[in-house]
């Protein structure tokens, strides 16, 4: 067990698991701010999965890069959503992602 | 003359371009800018266009008498640029240029057109000054004069075809210029379809022309003209005919036999029925009597003098192609004096002044075609000079008393009405000189020009026939053999006497117009009440009304009177022509000034070598001239006794006799209502059906029921369409559970290459994610290796008519397998080309480069 | 077991454990938190793969920023925020259909690549001591890739302006223009504010008084 942390497949696979999480939470709950939440857990796992392949070539930082963009982007997505959400509040006066049928019509 | 010469060389005859295109400037400029111009620059404008054209037409005809010197026709060429480029399926290629030229034949026709165009443009002017659509009108007739040139002057059918369907055109805008009233847009209709059927036999022809001689402009065709003495087989369409075999056996047989027709006979038959729709002939003449509803210098200009010759003007053209197919001859003939009896009975019993010339036109169209299919083409052709001359100058004298007429009636039908005029002669002394001139000539009056020309067709009628094509009269091509038509003895004479029958008839109808119109009482006074009003009269505007009419009593008010000298000029001259031009081609009796046979000879030089006289019929000719003589004098001489000495009651009795046979003639022998009946209500139960299959078919099967059919979907659908995001990522992870089956399933693909000669094979699989593969090439059952390799390439070697299954199993990054096997067949070297030829069994295996590979596919495990 | 061993096992059960609060408790301010756990569970994961700048901005951005602005949002929303037990849960069968069918793919996958035969673990190797650091980082953003870079504060600006104009929205009160066109409202809207007040004239009002002018 000694190799723990430092097997590129372990990183992988937790990565998995917190992407599995987030997209169950993305599907299941109704709750648009756990949802969001939701999509945060799933770029979270994505960084992950980029920095641990990065880790596999030293002296090369374009996968940190790229995960530094993905930050900004979800910090922007999630600006932009949880207004959103607020917006859909008032219009709604709830946040269950089931009452955003205004579309079907 | 040399100086034209030098200045336009034959082959690069530029002067044409002009002759053709002023016209077409003209209708341009008048057409876009007319209403803004004014009436006086419209007509100058269109005037001088033609007279331009003209002027240059006569220069052209002088250059091209000055370079016809003896036996060859001289022709002057202006090609204007490459129309199109035709290739054939036999390799042949045609290219066919917009390219116009002129000869003596055309020359002759250009002058004409332009001459009796301009005369009839001067006349228009004075006549329809008053009309509101006056700058419409002469931007018709100049784009009319355009298309006419273009029709006479192109070098190739094509270019015929242009200005024969611009020619159409302008008949059908200027028979509907007064298109308010509805009957005048009908009669518009009425000769644009009736002509569109003419257009499908001329479009034949040029198909079949180019098919068989693989040209369209008229050099070409006369070089390849021998290539249409070919038997065309015309039936059975197929091999046989449907449904013959339930005949006995003798009728099938009989139904079943091929029947051939020569291939020259297709292309004049084709032909004529293009003349018979644009000529009025039989069967479809029925819109030219209706095209009178036009104003009246357009049926002087058109539907007499030019338009209309276009079909004999036609045959002449192609006269060399014509004179190869003596039964199509025999049929232009036989049609022509049909025609020509058929119209002048009609002509009998109309009151119409307009009717009675339309009807006559017709008549003198169908001795044109007799003429022609006789083989005078000369003949054929003299006459349309001379009738182009005094059919437009009775026309003009028509317009001129109608023009007088409506001093007193202001109603077109009664205006025309013959029963309403007489008396005419001291009101307009000059209409009535030229309206005699014209009389003479097409009653065959003694020297003048009608006499002539008609004369010449009839004794050609009976003397003239024409020679079979090829010795021998059969025509061989490959094992069939066919005998050609002959020209029958009795023929000529039942020609002859359809023909001096029709004279007989128009000397009488004619003379009947005649003394209607001019001598007599003026019966316009005579007006009884409750006659029709003029429709929208304002006296007003007019200043002579006749609103209380007195039966019976002479009324006060406005006397007819000659018309202003721009009309009476073109009939002067018009007159002067009817009366003289017979000399151009007189050939009568001791009479013999024959400068037209002189210069058209070379043009008919090669049909004219086709055409045979019946012995001794030379000597017959004094009999012949008497006999006109005699057609002529008994005509008029029983209508002058019936309708001047008798004042029309021998008529009257006649008619009271048989009233029935009387309206029958007077409805046009109801041809239209047979047409009506038949023709159209064949066509419109089509409509019919078509209408029923629209509405059940189209709009209810294929609308309604798909519409349904969308319509039911979608509402199912629909439910499917909750406009909630997690529903549609729901559908999201289906699809991504799809990608994800895909993406850890291997696949098996491979390229294969053989090489049957030399029995080498080999395989090149296809790369995938952590692929690894093992085969079997040696087909016993094994794997060559039991580990997976990343050996992507394999290849093995046959014997001859060896087979060899070869498979191929690959594992992918996720320990799944697929198997797949490839089946190679070495085939018998290719041997046929050693053996002899035509061994049935030895099939060429080269030809099946599918069959020898053969390619299974193993299932993907 | 050293202490990275100890150090990466710690910290994905504490990610795991918080990205499983976050989907799983009832209550909106929980899942904030499980987000944070999980955030800091990743930042130290960062840490273990030289990632120091990263496991930083994550920190930064993340927890202090977006997990702040949701608590904000939660706060501002009240017991509105929460899970709304008054209303009918709709599409329920698809939600957890979906739910269930993704997790089977994913255990499906997770077989299929531990099952793989030739399976093997792939150890990092040595690294450079520079790796992920500030200074390596900064040299890439300010270098080869400004570009994207400066991309990325326009697309922040324009994230921000957007969330303002969406959130600021009035959907109750409806706009109380005459004209129907967008266009006319531009161009023909009142030049002075005590016009406003004033109804503009309708097309017949118009007419007649230019009938009245005539």
């Amino acid at each position: 067990m000694s190799s723990l942390g430092y097997v590129i497949e372990q990183y992988i696979m937790l990565s998995g698991a917190l992407f599995t999480l987030g997209c169950i939470g993305f599907l299941v709950r109704r709750n648009v701010l756990v949802q969001l939440m939701s999509i945060e857990l799933m770029l979270n796992s994505v960084n992950l999965t980029l920095v641990a392949y990065n880790r596999m070539h030293t002296g090369d930082l374009n996968g940190q890069v790229f995960a530094f963009f993905i930050i900004a982007v979800a910090a922007a997505e999630v600006a932009v959503g949880l207004a959103i959400v607020l917006a859909f509040y008032r219009l709604k006066s709830s946040v269950q992602s089931d009452e955003a049928d205004q579309l079907r019509h | 003359m040399q100086a034209i010469l030098a200045l336009f060389p034959a082959r690069d005859y530029t002067l044409l371009s002009l002759i053709v295109l002023l016209p077409l400037l003209g209708a341009a400029v008048n057409g876009v800018f007319g209403k803004r111009l004014g009436k006086e620059a419209v007509s100058l404008l269109a005037l001088s266009v033609i007279f331009i054209s003209f002027v240059l037409s006569v220069l052209t005809f002088f250059a091209l008498g000055h370079a016809q010197q003896g036996e060859t026709a001289a022709r002057f060429y202006w090609k204007g640029w490459e129309w199109f480029h035709l290739t054939q399926q036999n390799g042949n290629s045609t290219t066919l240029n917009v390219a116009f030229s002129v000869d003596a034949l055309s020359g002759t026709m250009a002058l004409i057109v332009t001459g009796v165009g301009f005369l009839i443009h001067l006349y228009s002017v004075s006549y329809m000054a008053e009309d509101p659509g006056f700058h419409r009108f002469l931007t018709y007739l100049n784009l009319f004069i355009f298309s006419m040139l273009v029709l006479i002057l192109g070098d190739s059918l094509p270019v015929l075809f242009v200005g024969w369907e611009g020619v159409g055109l302008c008949s059908y805008l200027l028979i509907g210029f007064w298109f308010e009233t509805e009957s005048n847009a009908a009669a518009g209709k009425k000769a644009f379809v009736t002509n569109r059927i003419g257009d499908f036999g001329l479009l034949v022809a040029m198909g079949l022309l180019l098919y068989y001689t693989g040209a369209l402009d008229w050099s070409g065709i006369e070089g390849g003209a021998k290539n249409l003495l070919t038997p065309v087989q015309v039936w059975p369409l197929g091999t046989h005919v449907p449904a013959a075999s339930l005949l006995p056996a003798g009728a099938e047989h009989w139904v079943n036999m091929p029947r051939y027709v020569s291939a020259a006979t297709l292309v004049g038959l084709a032909l004529f029925l293009g003349c018979a729709g644009k000529s009025a002939q039989l069967p479809l003449y029925v819109w030219l009597p209706d095209a009178m509803a036009g104003p009246t210098p357009v049926s002087a200009l058109i539907h007499a003098a030019t338009m209309v010759t276009a079909g004999v003007y036609l045959l002449c053209r192609l006269s060399f192609v014509m004179v190869l197919s003596p039964a199509a001859m025999a049929v232009v003939a036989f049609t022509g004096a049909l025609t020509a009896l058929f119209a002048a009975s009609i002509a009998f019993a109309q009151h119409d002044i307009k009717k009675v010339l339309a009807y006559s036109t017709v008549s003198q169209l169908g001795y044109m075609f007799l003429g022609v299919g006789v083989g005078a083409f000369t003949a054929g052709f003299f006459h349309v000079i001379t009738h182009a001359f005094f059919k437009a100058c009775m026309f003009l004298g028509a317009g001129s008393v109608i023009h007088a007429m409506h001093a007193r009636i202001h109603d077109t039908d009664a205006s025309q009405d013959m029963r309403n005029m007489g008396g005419l002669r001291k009101y307009m002394p000059i209409t009535f000189w030229t309206f005699a001139a014209s009389w003479a000539a097409i009653v065959g009056f003694p020297l003048s020009s009608g006499f002539f020309s008609k004369d010449e067709i009839l004794f050609k009628a009976y003397s003239s026939f024409v020679n079979s094509p090829v010795p021998g009269n059969t025509l061989t091509d490959g094992g069939i053999s066919m005998e050609l038509f002959t020209w029958p003895t009795w023929l000529g004479s039942a020609l002859y006497a359809m023909g001096l029958l029709t004279a007989v008839m128009t000397a009488f109808y004619m003379t009947r117009l005649f003394i209607g119109i001019f001598f007599g009482e003026f019966k316009g006074w005579k007006i009884v009440k409750g006659f029709k009003e003029a429709q929208g009269h304002d006296e007003a505007d007019h200043g002579h009304g006749h609103a209380h009419h007195d039966p019976g009593v002479r009324l006060e008010g406005p006397t007819p009177h000659e018309s202003p000298w721009q009309m009476v000029l073109p009939l002067a001259i018009l007159g002067a022509l009817a009366a003289f031009s017979g000399f151009f081609n007189a050939n009568a009796g001791p009479i013999h000034i024959t400068p037209l046979d002189s210069w058209l000879e070379p043009v008919f030089a090669k049909a004219s070598g086709a055409v045979s006289l019946v012995a001794e019929s030379e000597s017959k000719e004094p009999l012949f001239l008497g006999l006109a003589f005699a057609a002529f004098a008994v005509g008029s001489g029983v209508a002058y006794w019936v309708y001047a000495i008798q004042k029309g009651k021998p008529a009257q009795s006649l008619v009271n006799a048989a009233p029935g046979f009387h309206s029958l003639v007077f409805d046009k022998w109801r041809v239209d209502e047979f047409y009506d009946e038949y023709v159209i209500g064949a066509v419109d139960s089509l409509a019919e059906f078509f209408t029923w299959a629209d509405k059940w078919i189209v709009d209810f099967i294929l609308t309604r029921v798909s519409s349904f059919l969308i319509a039911a979907s979608g509402t199912a659908l629909r439910f499917m369409q909750t406009g909630r995001v997690q529903t549609y990522a729901a559908v999201m992870v289906l699809g991504l559970g799809g990608v994800g089956y895909f993406f850890v399933t291997p696949r098996v693909e491979a390229e294969t290459k053989s090489n049957d000669a030399s029995g080498a094979y080999s395989l090149s699989a296809a790369q995938g994610l952590g692929y690894s593969y093992r085969w079997d090439l040696n087909n016993d059952g094994k794997w060559d290796t039991e580990k997976f390799s990343s050996q992507t390439r394999a290849s093995l070697k046959l014997a001859v008519k060896e087979n060899r299954t070869v498979r191929l199993e690959v594992k992918n990054a996720f320990g799944r397998t697929a198997t797949r096997s490839f089946d190679f067949a070495r085939p018998q070297p290719d041997l046929s080309g050693a053996l002899s030829r035509g061994s049935p069994d030895q099939v060429p295996l080269r030809r099946m480069p599918n069959l020898r590979q053969l390619v299974k596919q193993g299932a993907a495990k | 077991m050293t202490v990275g061993n100890v150090f990466f096992a710690v910290a994905s059960v504490v990610a795991l454990l918080g990205a499983f609060m976050t989907i799983a408790s009832q209550s909106p301010v929980r899942s904030a938190v499980g987000l944070l756990i999980t955030i800091v569970g990743i930042a130290a994961l960062f840490l273990m793969l030289n990632a120091q700048f990263l496991a930083a901005i994550q920190l930064i951005v993340y927890a202090g920023a977006v997990v702040v602005l949701f608590v904000f949002v939660i706060m501002l929303l009240g017991p509105d925020a929460g899970d709304g037990e008054g209303t009918v849960a709709r599409a329920r069968v698809a939600r957890y259909g979906a739910g269930a069918f993704f997790a089977l793919l994913a255990a499906a996958a997770a077989h299929l690549v531990t099952r793989a035969p030739d399976a093997v673990f792939t150890p990092f190797g040595a690294v450079d001591p520079e790796h992920g650091s500030v200074e390596a980082i900064g040299r890439l953003l300010f270098g080869s890739d400004v570009v994207p870079f400066e991309l990325a504060t326009a697309l922040l600006i324009v994230a921000v302006v957007g969330a303002i104009a969406v959130a600021r929205g009035k959907p109750h009160v409806r706009r109380q223009s005459k004209s129907a066109s967008p266009t006319a409202r531009m161009f023909h809207g009142p030049l002075m504010a005590r016009d406003a007040q004033r109804p503009l004239p309708t097309k017949a009002e118009k007419a007649a008084k230019a009938a009245g002018g005539a």
